[in-house]
């Protein structure tokens, strides 16, 4: 019976904390683009207007293609929003308090990250469609790319703990933060991390010259899924890097939740910003920074990393 | 519940796909501005359909099919001068008033279900009968490669990178957020890059009168200051919609709002957004890169910016003595490609505005070819015909996303193109 309790608290916390941070980027996004646009920010239009939105999506009706891969356009948005529950499921809260803590949480992560290429594939090329299928190819070159930039800047932030568990990596942050400790390991993420949630200047595959890419044939509830799973996988990352490089739960005066949702807030501040200030990469441009230069500065950070350890 | 379900999204932005036919782009695009509505990129995406301005018979079928693909529950708005049968059950509203009043009364219907969803306008049905093989289909006879009735099919494609690659023939347009409404494109895609191109159609009405000042200035002297606040104008809006193919749709909607009223004082407010648009890093990291030969071709093609950023000189407004007596010189750009044309666009808006706020009561004293904000214009010679000439050549080769910003530098105008050739635009399409 408790085991149970404890798995559908589980369940209810990570569900609890990805809606939240949802709404958070939401709120995050519209004032950025306000500030970009000069336009004025009307925070009670935008308070609701998630939910609008939601209820105008559960009104209208989810349109078909033909000869769709049914069957895979129904997982696509499930696959994704799961693997951002997979990774938020390990967000260590406070001292002895997280959800789940695999001995290799590390791992855990970072397999979820690499199948975000799978639920981005499938959802566009399960439409049968020219532009989702072509936003799939494109987030094929673009995951190839940052797979092992993310693991290696990831890796940098396991080497201190001496552990793969992520409650290990935040605890071994107690003396010096990742984000002072290994300088480049951050900024490695969060580019990683705004190519993992199709979000901004890498939101390559869902592009507007691709009038959507990979969701350019999605209407009603599918697309509203599809859209919550982006900002969930989002939010998962900036919830895990606030871990992995801001000390998580660590911080005076303020209980350990708090600095958990205050540093991840902070990081999707950063993105929110970095969609309207930052143009979207070219594809090659991408391809080519990923491999020429994010792979040895993140080899570089892991070296200095190693060094702290002699 | 169900109702409160139905009045927040009665709520919710109306989402709008629009068909923009001749003579309505620029009101579409100020729609954009519009509170409560949200202009869309796919149908798929839309609550109510927009239809504005003439449209030929010839894209009555594009239009019906745009209609059949947005979900239920769906209505339209038929935007033109008079009432007409395109889309049966449309409300009308007049061009020259506004539509988002209508818009979102008819979204705020449907979400409360007072008004009942648009049926099909098209059978829904198969174009032929499917005879691929297995539940997804391809492999079967007469079901490989091409389009077999109507369907792309992937063919085989001669190496690149030595990779056997399939081969994409895919149609883009009449109504494709990517391309000028009117302009349809026959493309080859092999992985990521157009190794075909051809244009398949382009116009939207055969009589296509436009208002636009620069084709009155052909046939008669015009106020300087009225024709460069227009150019200003017109390269504004052209940004905008740049900025939003690119992804950057907080600065497009202001782009867009300068565009909309620019006047001779905004001059520093332009500035401020072509530094701001600079440090969006746009140049760097978005945009094509010069390459030799298209830079070549649109240097002898007359495109204005698109010309005058690889350091070309060629300007009609140099040949006219009313210019001259203002102090005008071309600005020129250097090295050609998609960024340099973005910058001096944004440079020229700046300088036509300083140029409007001295021109006074000055008129232009040319008339049979001026240069409009696409380049040289005169009867029956229009610049986005000759851009629509290069536009194969020019994309050709390039991967997807370069094609797609590469289009959009050329500015092509069908409404432009449509007045100065009128006729000519739909012998062409047949």
């Amino acid at each position: 019976m408790s085991v149970a309790l404890d798995a559908a608290l589980g369940v209810a916390a990570v569900g609890g904390m990805l809606a939240v941070g949802s709404l958070a980027l939401a709120f995050a996004d519209e004032a950025a683009a306000a500030a970009v646009a000069g336009a004025p920010l009307r925070p009670r239009r935008l308070l609701v207007a998630p939910f609008r939105r939601a209820a105008s999506a559960l009104l209208t009706a989810t349109t078909t293609t033909e000869r769709p891969d049914g069957g895979g356009r129904a997982l696509a948005p499930a696959l994704l929003a799961g693997l951002a529950a997979l990774a938020m499921s390990m967000l260590p809260l406070a001292p002895g308090v997280v959800p789940a803590d695999p001995s290799t949480g590390f791992v855990v992560f970072s397999a979820a990250v690499a199948f975000v290429m799978i639920a981005v594939f499938l959802h566009g090329w399960s439409p049968n469609s020219t532009l989702p299928l072509h936003g799939a190819y494109r987030f094929g070159a673009v995951a190839l790319s940052f797979q092992i930039p993310f693991l290696l800047a990831m890796l940098a932030t396991a080497l201190p703990a001496q552990s793969l568990s992520l409650v290990r990596i935040v605890e071994a942050q107690a003396p010096l933060w990742n984000v002072i400790r290994e300088p480049l390991g951050l900024p490695i993420y969060l580019i990683v991390g705004l190519a993992v949630g199709l979000w901004g200047p890498l939101n390559l595959p869902d592009a507007d010259d691709l009038a959507g890419g990979t969701s350019a044939e999605d209407s009603g509830l599918a697309r509203w899924l599809w859209e919550a799973a982006r900002t969930s996988m989002l939010v998962a990352v900036a919830a895990l890097g606030s871990a992995a490089f801001l000390g998580g739960y660590l911080g005076p005066l303020l209980p350990g939740p708090v600095w958990v949702a205050l540093k991840t807030a902070l990081l999707l501040a950063v993105m929110a910003v970095a969609r309207h200030a930052l143009a979207r990469a070219r594809i090659e441009r991408f391809v080519e920074v990923a491999w020429v230069l994010l792979v040895p500065l993140a080899l570089l950070n892991v070296f200095v990393s190693g060094a702290f350890l002699l | 519940m169900t109702s409160l379900i139905a009045r927040l999204a009665a709520g919710s932005d109306a989402r709008v796909f629009a068909i923009a036919g001749a003579g309505s782009r620029a009101a579409v695009q100020d729609l954009r501005l519009a509170d409560g509505v949200e202009l869309v990129d796919s149908p798929r995406a839309a609550d109510v359909l927009l239809v504005a301005g003439a449209l030929d018979p010839r894209h009555h079928d594009a239009v019906r099919r745009v209609h059949d693909a947005l979900p239920h529950p769906r209505a339209s708005v038929r935007w033109a001068g008079s009432r007409d049968v395109l889309v049966p059950g449309a409300a009308h509203v007049a061009l020259g008033t506004d539509p988002s009043s209508a818009i979102r009364a008819a979204h705020q219907a449907l979400m409360h279900g007072t008004m009942p969803t648009e049926p099909p306008l098209l059978p829904d049905e198969d174009p032929a009968p499917w005879r691929g093989v297995g539940p997804y289909g391809q492999g079967g006879s007469g079901m490989t490669g091409g389009t077999p009735y109507g369907r792309p099919m992937a063919e085989l494609a001669p190496d690149r990178d030595g990779l056997r690659l399939d081969l994409l023939p895919t149609r883009l347009g009449p109504f494709s957020s990517l391309l000028p409404h009117g302009l349809e494109l026959d493309l080859r895609v092999s992985g990521d890059i157009l190794v075909g191109v051809e244009v398949a159609a382009t116009g939207l009405a055969a009589s296509a009168t436009s208002a636009s000042l620069f084709i009155r200035a052909l046939t008669e002297p015009v106020s300087i200051a009225e024709l460069e606040i227009g150019r200003a104008r017109d390269h504004l809006r052209w940004t905008a919609d740049a900025l939003r193919l690119q992804g950057l749709r907080a600065l497009s909607l202001r782009a867009l709002r300068l565009g909309l009223h620019a006047a001779p004082g905004d001059h520093r407010a332009v500035e401020r957004l072509a530094a701001d648009i600079a440090r969006t890093g746009i140049y760097r990291w978005s945009l094509p890169a010069a390459d030799g030969a298209r830079t070549e071709l649109l240097a002898g093609a007359r495109l204005g910016p698109s010309t005058r950023a690889s350091g070309v000189g060629e300007d009609e407004r140099q040949a006219d003595p009313a210019y001259r007596s203002l102090g005008f010189a071309p600005l020129l750009g250097a090295g050609g490609g998609a960024a340099a044309a973005w910058r001096l666009r944004l440079a020229e808006a700046v300088r036509s505005l300083e140029l409007a706020g001295r021109g006074g009561d000055t008129r232009s004293a040319v008339t049979g070819a001026v240069e409009s904000p696409r380049g040289r214009l005169a009867l029956g010679d229009a610049p986005s015909g000759r851009a629509l000439g290069l536009l194969p050549t020019l994309i050709e080769g390039m991967e997807w996303g370069d094609a797609m910003a590469t289009i959009a530098a050329l500015d092509i105008d069908l409404d432009e193109l449509g007045a100065v050739t009128a006729g000519t635009s739909a012998e062409a399409a047949a």
